[in-house]
């Protein structure tokens, strides 16, 4: 049988770096996109669903990305970072969304974010059982309470994985600059811990 | 370094790649104020790897090879955002799915009828895709992905070696016991493919001595009895033989060996 595409191996799977996978993409091969896709799509999720706290869109928006990736593979440039490139994607197309929600009907940010609290503690789970001295259940609504931005970097250092440099390339500042956000948020997320934790002692 | 300074290396040590340095030790060495604060949202930094994991649903995978064949059509090629896109994505994924249904149906039928290249040709894009799929979730670091990539084992050609050869790989090295279960008893089919028959037959007995989970023994040990294979039974002897073996191992052995007569 000849291939259509350029033949998959399994090493190539496991070895060929992204940014090489991803201008094959760019050079006409689309059908490699698919190697990105299987490697990357459950983080995107979950960056989407820590970011708006709905499965639902997060998986349109992931969609959405790979759409887009399609859409501008040429202009990709493989001497860039590839996670960098791929998370700039994913914040635009979360802005583009929000203002697109936004248009379409007034969304209370702040109502939002308590709503997800309530149904935490509506609902609680084997998380809620205290843990390693943390309260999983008050961890997760203080990260649903901390603002966008710290939000974000977090989810990015510490659930994606990423590197400094390429959180700087996302986010366009220096690293020295990432390394300072991130303090400020995990220090903002304890404060809203601790804060959370007093109120539900009182 | 000065406090100011450290509280900015104190996640380093945390994150794969950065490195907290000598100055960074021994300024936390000399300064308990930072010593504290480092380990408490050390420790907090931690925490968040106990937070539940949010999974996307099989839908995500479906849409998006459908909308990769969508666009490798033509058809989606429109600039859109999210919510304005997908009522319009579903009508062309709906149409290139149909189409790519009638395309399967009529390549089926004519097989390798060279007057229609094109059906021929989408036939191999779409087997290349579930390949590719299955070859992708194999190598991924969950065991319910993997478990996933085994059963989409069963969508390919049993001729396609580079799948046939992960499966060998998945029975003989995956850590987990389910998915070397799981993958012992994909490589069924490929034993029935003329292609790949002999490759797969040898496959499965090189990998009975490889293996010391009992109930994984036991399936290679049935499949090999299924297949009467002939050739199995020195090894399966040797296990008979063995008292470090299993002792319903061995007889599922000596039971093999008379089935084989």
């Amino acid at each position: 049988m000849s291939r259509v595409f350029s033949y998959v191996t399994v090493s190539t799977l496991v070895n060929t770096r992204d940014n090489v996978v991803m201008a094959e993409v760019g050079a006409g091969q689309v059908a490699r996109l698919a190697v990105l896709f299987e490697r990357h799509h459950r983080a995107l999720f979950r960056y989407f669903v820590s970011m708006n706290g709905n499965r639902e869109v997060a998986e349109d928006l992931v969609q959405e990305v790979f759409f887009r990736m399609l859409r501008y593979r040429t202009s990709y440039d493989p001497a860039q970072s590839f996670t960098a490139w791929m998370y700039q994607i994913a914040r635009n197309a979360g802005v583009d969304q929000v203002r697109k929600r936004g248009s379409a009907q007034v969304v209370d940010i702040d109502s939002f974010v308590d709503r997800r609290a309530e149904l935490v503690s509506a609902s609680p789970g084997p998380e809620e059982s205290v843990s390693r001295g943390q309260d999983l259940a008050l961890l997760r609504r203080a990260m649903d309470r901390l603002p966008e931005d710290k939000r974000e970097i977090l989810v990015l250092s510490r659930f994606q994985g990423m590197k400094h440099e390429d959180i700087a390339e996302v986010l366009g500042c220096e690293v020295g600059t990432v390394k300072v956000r991130v303090y400020r948020a995990i220090r903002a997320l304890e404060q809203i811990y601790f804060a959370l934790e007093k109120e539900k002692a009182s | 370094m000065n406090c100011e300074q450290a509280k900015t290396q104190m996640l380093g040590g945390t994150i794969p790649g950065e490195n907290q340095g000598e100055e960074f030790a021994a300024h936390l060495a000399s300064c308990e104020t930072c010593r504290t604060e480092s380990s408490r949202i050390g420790a907090l930094w931690q925490s968040l790897d106990l937070l539940p994991v949010e999974e996307p649903s099989g839908k995500v995978r479906e849409r998006f090879y459908e909308m990769l064949g969508a666009y490798r059509q033509g058809q989606a090629s429109v600039t859109m955002p999210v919510k304005q896109a997908w009522p319009r994505m579903i009508w062309q994924v709906a149409a290139a799915a149909a189409l790519l249904a009638v395309g399967l149906g009529i390549g089926y039928g004519v097989r390798e009828d060279r007057s229609r290249p094109e059906l021929v040709q989408l036939r191999e894009e779409v087997a290349s895709m579930r390949q590719l799929v299955a070859l992708s979730l194999m190598q991924q670091q969950s065991a319910s992905d993997r478990l996933r990539g085994v059963s989409w084992s069963y969508q390919v050609e049993p001729s396609d070696e580079e799948v046939m050869n992960q499966l060998v790989t998945t029975v003989n090295h995956d850590p987990n016991v389910n998915v070397r279960l799981a993958a012992v008893d994909a490589l069924r089919p490929f034993t029935g493919s003329p292609a790949t028959h002999l490759m797969a037959r040898n496959a499965v007995i090189q990998a009975l001595p490889k293996q010391t989970t009992p109930i994984v023994q036991v399936a290679l040990i049935d499949f090999l009895a299924e297949l009467k294979e002939r050739n199995a039974a020195p090894e399966l002897r040797r296990m008979v033989s063995d008292p470090d073996i299993d002792s319903g191992v061995r007889k599922r052995a000596e039971w093999a060996l008379e089935r084989m007569q």
